[in-house]
């Protein structure tokens, strides 16, 4: 599995969607599940699948589909 | 009572914080023993908890002031692997001076070490507990957070903060089955006491409390030991004071 299919895999668990809605759209509180609670357990998701123990800047900073990819750029994380 | 659990406690080379180690140990935890550096003295002592008490106990040293520093604790002690059942907020520094004789540069210190510095570390470990949707943080408060008493102004401050964190985050964490309570400590037998306060004083604080008597270290300890423990499973967002009836 290539990390960018990991990392669709986490935002399609956890928030319950399906793939053809990741896409540019996707944003944080665009859909039902993304809430803070949400979104906390997806960032705690992201660190176990890639390893990585993201800061809390970044947490903060991950608001949508397309950020979060650069985000992990910064942690040596190629999608 | 804590056999098989995995606990951070912070502050553990101090006078509350090696009377708190030695009881988490006698009572079966796991330890990641957490301090300023390393001395000599410390690791004797845990060889020699290990050893009397068969458990793990694992120093990590970091500086609260250095936030690189905190981050790369935490993941040393993700990179173990174990679940974090209990986190100990125990570090800290004690300040006593009048509020016109603080400098901002002191008030600054006072909350970097007592404050700053635990929010960090404990948002880095909260990730840890709610991905096993379960723990228990205890923070140390103190007496002085709740009753403002002379000529600790920035220190109560520093305290009552943390006692605010801990109402807030026993709600925030509660959906993840992580409790969230402080202890607030009065007079206690500690060389932080005997360094900051003078001998009048500490004897005008022991004739305020109910029991006449300063506490000792044990006494906290036994306080962090109910709450790491599942005795205060249906416990959370409180603060405990444990003081001889200060007031």
């Amino acid at each position: 599995m290539t990390n960018l299919e990991k990392y669709n895999q986490v935002f399609v668990e956890c928030l319950e969607i399906t793939e053809s809605a990741l896409n540019a759209d996707l944003i944080y509180n665009s859909v039902e599940q993304w809430d803070s609670i949400g979104h906390m357990a997806m960032i705690a998701e992201l660190e176990d699948t890639f390893d990585i123990m993201i800061d809390t800047e970044d947490v903060i900073d991950f608001s949508s589909y397309e950020k979060g990819k650069d985000i992990l750029a910064k942690y040596d994380v190629e999608l | 009572m804590l056999s098989g659990k995995n606990v951070i406690l912070t502050g553990s080379a101090g006078g509350i914080g090696k009377k708190t180690l030695k009881a988490l140990a006698e009572n079966g935890a796991n330890i990641w023993a957490c301090a300023r550096k390393p001395t000599k003295e410390f690791e004797i002592y845990i060889d020699e908890l290990k050893k009397k008490y068969n458990v793990q106990i694992v120093p990590v040293y970091f500086d609260f002031q250095d936030e690189q520093q905190i981050k790369e604790a935490v993941k040393f002690i993700r990179s173990q692997k174990k679940t974090v059942d209990g986190l100990v907020n125990n570090a800290g520094m004690t300040y006593n001076a009048l509020f016109q004789m603080t400098s901002i540069e002191k008030m600054r210190e006072v909350f970097e070490i007592n404050f700053f510095g635990q929010f960090i570390f404990t948002q880095y470990v909260v990730k840890l507990m709610m991905r096993q949707k379960s723990g228990s943080i205890i923070n140390i408060g103190s007496s002085a957070a709740l009753d403002g008493n002379s000529g600790r102004s920035i220190y109560g401050a520093s305290k009552a903060a943390i006692l605010c964190i801990t109402k807030s985050l026993s709600e925030e964490l509660s959906s993840y089955n992580i409790r969230v309570n402080a202890i607030a400590p009065g007079i206690t037998d500690t060389n932080m006491v005997e360094a900051s306060m003078t001998e009048e004083v500490i004897l005008e604080t022991i004739n305020n409390t109910k029991l006449k008597r300063i506490g000792k270290p044990d006494e906290i300890a036994n306080a962090i030991l109910f709450y790491v423990s599942d005795f205060s499973s249906y416990v959370t967002g409180q603060i405990l004071r444990v003081d001889g009836g200060l007031g």
